[in-house]
């Protein structure tokens, strides 16, 4: 049995900078939580009605306390789909909550009413429930969007009403601000729970006209860990229904992605399937082993693209690098830790570098690949706790002279031209000894 | 790889990856040595043969010993062991000594003994050579060809070559000191003794010769009888050594060394063997060149691109439709060990997987292919052949965490662990703690090795069998057999409906080639 | 055995007639490293062989020199010239040379 915790927090704040605004008040708030795979996305549609006579620029967000450190990845929109700028700042006399600021695009009017969006998604925010299983047990977990109709128990705050896959709950009306109440889903849930504990994204740029990417992944079982003996008997017997454990998963990879190699430091992995579609390429990766709960892998993934669909040149003369920060793995996934490395060419200057979102740039290094003796400027970004919406272009731009391009031929050129003299000055050398000989037989 | 423009993966995973202006990883250098040394074989060859007979005569040597697939075997890419280099050392040396014979240099003597130093260093066959070349010697001697050029180079090549080849710590004192040196020692002493007799012959009339002749043989000899008997008696000289017997009676290492008769290298060659790796060469030579050479080089390269080529950690066959199934088992059962098991763990399996564990999986093991310890492999055959409660002393004495076995009964790979069995047996049984184990005991009442319900008791319950075939008893195989048919051995197995009482399985790879067990903890006191 | 005498001193004379002062010089030196061997074998049986490798990597020494000497002086006598063709006594000394560059970096290093 799982048990998981979910709070179900109906609250929501308008504020005048800093300051909670009372006149703003929720006219409706329609949550729908989806607990269908390892993540918890949250999608809260808010109607704010605004009560006051002033127009209102802006409005705060509170978040629930026990997630705050498992937001991964939030979102505000308004009524048109354009996304809303969103700040993190404290509030007086509410210090100890977290709250957002939300810009609006158009400030709202007194008497007025306008929607917004609010996408949340968590990471490990669902506990498996018990915490090991055996191999043929099954794996539960709670959810209000449920993956299946096993439903142990739930939390029954009436009105409640379950229905096939899905619980519902409310409609509750005239929630005073700050209001908590927990809820707690017990049920089934045979998703894959794979994490990606550590990422090494490594994008090499050649001016020759290619990008080499290069990923190394560390994966994991993060679900409820495998309680005594692995019978392969048993595993190949029991194919057909949905298992809790991990046999293989689908990459996408862009669709010029070329040269394609997957393997790990025991050599190539030959258990993959690469599928063109039209928009990008499907990689079917199986792991040597299949994965279950607390079993890990890891492997390098690579290929390369054409550079011209990443790399461009803007009027003043500088290069501009549109690439992923994080590219697909597999579909909602979650990745503890990030390390995104971008090796650029030779001789660059002026970096300036642009991310859509907050992360940690790491210093900068150099390194030095075949025939380097300047070496390579290396920019290095970190970032933790990430999902698929992070999967966003970072923007490089940089300075760099067309002629650099032939340094390395120029270097090997050389290098065989030394050789060569050096040849031709030995054979001319004399060391015989036998001088005196050669005039004895005269 | 070493490639301009070309963007490889390195091989290594440390965090700070620093690669220079030409990278190499090791890797690729083991694997790259083999066949560059025998490019350097055939250039020696040619030289060598050329010394010997003409330029023409050197070229078809070296025609032939690049396409032989007796040598290419030794040879592949990747195999990286002593004989790909030692080869080329042993031929590098004869050429030099031929040269040195012909010129007389001390300069040729010296590369000699060099190149006898890196012989040495790089394989235990160096004996062969230091016992070829004084024979040599003494065989011109005896022809009455002794003259001052062989004088200096064998002088040369044994004083800078036996002092060069003490640095090498495997050999170490064993020049002065084993018996499969000593005729080497003995043909130097000669070749001063012939080369001062020469000398003074040269000098004195030959009445005068003779009276000093005999007066120095008679006490030079009573001096050698006694000094090498007391020598021999107070053990200051060793006995000859297993390697030496086996040049002289080759069956010497079956009967008495099992563990040097299991290797199959060391199995006399068959006759169609023979045939397969020399073909044509083994009848006609020497062979009318031209025509043959032709037809022979197809045959090379076949036999090189089927049987010499094939890799034997990825196995592939083709399936009943055509398409190719890769067996990709070893490295998935090593990388699980890698990935799932704790570092410390400590894995028990035959001697032949020793060195893949530890480099694939990074995983201390019991025994390796160096077969160093004999009594040390030994202890775990005697665990291998016993029955579970037997064998769990044995493997909590040694510590073991996890044990590793592997079964070819489901793909019908025939080099699994239950073809090697009795050869387990048979040294489990050759040391004092496993005199209980006796070879006959695991064969059926007619003398046969068998597997299925006519198998002797003894081998139906032992460790191995129950490892390699837990849960066997309930698979389909093949199509109109039984549950449980092991297709290598082609019989269904006896024993099927088992539990394991002091094993766990805890992982079997996907066409059940390689199987990991865990060792269960002591049961708790009281409970 | 008063043969053994007379044939020894008549070989002592034509020795010292009929040689020349280069081999003399040659044959000094090899009665010299004859000596050493002898006293280190010598001193190897009263005192024990502890250390060995320094013991064999000193005997050898005096052993390879006296080898070597021999080796030169066969190169260098000119009755021999029909054996050595095309090797002058420079080649010679100069093989020499070499050859006890390798002897002595081998003794250094086993000398311990």
């Amino acid at each position: 049995m799982y048990k998981i915790l979910a709070l179900l927090l109906c609250l929501t704040y308008v504020t005048a900078l800093e300051k909670v605004n009372n006149q703003l008040i929720n006219k409706n708030v329609e949550r729908s939580i989806d607990l269908t795979t390892q993540l918890v996305k949250i999608t809260s549609t808010i109607t704010l009605e605004n009560t006051g006579r002033e127009s209102v620029r802006n409005f705060l967000l509170v978040l629930e306390p026990n997630t705050v450190g498992n937001v991964s990845y939030s979102n505000v929109k308004d009524s048109l789909k354009d996304d809303l700028k969103i700040v993190r700042i404290e509030v007086d006399n509410q210090k100890d909550k977290t709250f957002y600021n939300v810009l609006l695009k158009q400030p709202l009017d007194a008497g007025r009413v306008t929607t917004v969006v609010l996408e949340e998604v968590l990471t490990k925010s669902l506990i498996p429930f018990p915490s090991s299983i055996t191999q043929k047990e099954k794996q539960l977990k709670t959810e209000v969007s449920l993956s299946s109709r096993t439903v142990e128990n739930y939390t029954k705050l009436k009105p409640v009403v379950q229905s096939d896959s899905t619980i519902t709950y409310g409609p509750y009306g005239t929630i005073q601000p700050f209001t908590q109440d927990e809820m707690i889903i017990h049920y089934e849930n045979n998703a894959p729970f794979l994490t990606v504990t550590r990422l090494e994204r490594s994008i090499e740029i050649s001016h020759w006209g290619n990008i080499a990417v290069e990923e190394n992944i560390q994966i994991r079982h993060t679900g409820a860990k495998l309680k005594g003996p692995f019978s392969r008997y048993d595993y190949q017997r029991d194919t057909g229904t949905a298992h809790h454990s991990i046999k293989s998963y689908r990459t996408i990879l862009p669709a010029s992605a070329h040269s394609v190699y997957y393997r790990d430091s025991n050599g190539n992995i030959s258990t993959s399937t690469v599928r063109p579609r039209k928009e990008w390429i499907e990689l079917e990766l199986r792991p040597r082993f299949p994965l279950f709960g607390g079993w890990q892998s890891s492997y390098t993934l690579g290929y390369s693209v054409p550079s011209y669909q990443y790399l461009f040149k803007n009027p003043s003369g500088e290069y501009v690098l549109n690439m992923r920060i994080i590219d697909h793995v597999f579909d909602d996934m979650h990745v503890e830790e990030l390390e995104t490395a971008i090796v650029l060419p030779v001789g660059v200057s002026d970096i300036k570098l642009n991310t859509p979102y907050e992360v940690e740039r790491l210093g900068d290094e150099i390194t030095y690949k075949y025939l380097d003796n300047i070496g390579r400027t290396v920019i290095k970004l970190r970032k933790t706790n990430l999902v698929e919406q992070h999967i966003q272009d970072l923007e490089i731009t940089y300075n760099w002279k067309p002629h650099l391009l032939l340094h390395e031929p120029i270097l090997l050129s050389i290098a065989l031209f030394l050789s060569f003299v050096c040849v031709i000055i030995y054979v001319r050398l004399d060391f015989s000894l036998s001088k005196s000989e050669h005039s004895k037989k005269e | 790889m070493l490639g301009f423009g070309k963007k490889g993966p390195t091989q290594t995973q440390n965090a700070e990856k620093q690669e220079t202006l030409l990278t190499l990883s090791i890797l690729t250098l083991a694997a790259i040595l083999s066949p560059l040394f025998s490019s350097f074989t055939t250039i020696i060859t040619y030289l060598l043969t050329k010394e010997v007979k003409n330029a023409g005569a050197g070229l078809v040597a070296a025609a032939f010993v690049s396409i032989v697939p007796g040598y290419i075997s030794r040879s592949v890419a990747g195999s990286y062991d002593n004989e790909g280099i030692a080869i080329f050392c042993m031929l590098l040396t004869y050429y030099t000594w031929i040269k040195a014979v012909k010129t007389g240099t001390i300069l040729w003597g010296t590369l000699t003994a060099l190149a006898y130093f890196y012989m040495v260093s790089s394989w235990g066959g160096y004996v062969f050579l230091i016992n070829l070349i004084p024979l040599h010697v003494l065989t011109l001697m005896a022809t009455g060809r002794f003259s001052h050029r062989i004088y200096i180079a064998y002088s040369t090549l044994y004083c800078v070559g036996t002092i060069l080849s003490m640095q090498i710590s495997f050999v170490g004192f064993q020049p002065v000191q084993s018996s499969e040196h000593m005729l080497a020692l003995g043909v130097f002493g000669l070749c001063q003794i012939v080369a001062f007799v020469d000398y003074i012959r040269s000098k004195l009339s030959k009445n005068d010769f003779e009276t000093l002749y005999t007066f120095l043989i008679y006490t030079v000899g009573i001096l050698a009888i006694t000094v090498g008997g007391v020598l021999t008696l107070s053990g200051k000289i060793s006995p000859w050594t297993g390697r030496f017997y086996s040049l002289l009676d080759p069956s010497y290492a079956k009967n008495h060394i099992p563990i040097i008769a299991s290797v199959s290298e060391h199995q006399p060659t068959s006759w169609s063997s023979f045939y397969f790796d020399l073909q044509i060469l083994v009848f006609l030579f020497p062979a009318v060149v031209t025509l043959l050479l032709i037809s022979y080089t197809f045959h090379c390269t076949w036999v090189t691109s089927e049987a010499y080529s094939s890799p034997s950690i990825v196995l592939s066959a083709r399936s009943h439709d055509g398409g190719r199934i890769i067996f990709d088992d070893f490295r998935e059962a090593y990388y699980w060990l890698k990935m799932n098991t704790p570092e410390d763990a400590r894995i028990m399996s035959w001697w032949d997987y020793g060195y893949q564990i530890t480099a694939m999986a990074n995983r201390t093991i019991l025994v390796d292919n160096n077969t160093w310890n004999n009594t040390h492999i030994s202890r775990v055959g005697q665990a291998m052949a016993s029955s579970e409660e037997k064998a769990y002393e044995i493997m909590k004495e040694l510590d073991v965490d996890y044990v590793l076995v592997i079964f070819g009964g489901l793909t019908g790979y025939s080099s699994d662990d239950i073809n090697k069995f009795l050869w387990m047996v048979r040294i489990g049984g050759s040391t004092d703690r496993g005199a209980h184990i006796k070879e006959w005991d695991y064969y059926s009442s007619n003398g046969e090795f068998r597997v299925d319900k006519e198998g002797s008791q003894t081998l139906l319950n032992c460790l191995m069998y129950k490892m390699c075939y837990y849960r066997f008893g309930q698979v389909y195989t093949e199509g109109g057999k039984p549950p449980g048919y092991d297709r290598v051995r082609a019989a269904e197995i006896g024993n099927k409906d088992f539990e394991l009482d002091v094993l766990e399985e805890a992982y079997t790879t996907e066409h059940w080639l390689v199987r990991i067990y865990k060792v269960k903890d002591l049961p708790n006191r009281g409970v | 055995m008063a043969q053994i005498g007379t044939v020894i001193s008549k070989f002592y004379n034509e020795y010292q007639i009929k040689t020349s002062k280069k081999l003399k010089v040659i044959d000094a030196y090899l009665f010299y490293i004859l000596l050493t061997g002898i006293v280190q074998f010598v001193y190897c049986i009263l005192v024990g062989t502890f250390p060995f490798n320094s013991f064999l990597s000193g005997f050898i020494s005096s052993v390879s020199c006296f080898v070597l000497g021999v080796c030169l002086r066969l190169q260098v006598n000119p009755e021999n010239k029909s054996q050595f063709y095309g090797i002058s006594p420079e080649r010679g000394f100069a093989d020499f040379i070499f050859a006890h560059v390798v002897l002595h970096l081998v003794v250094m290093n086993f000398i311990g």
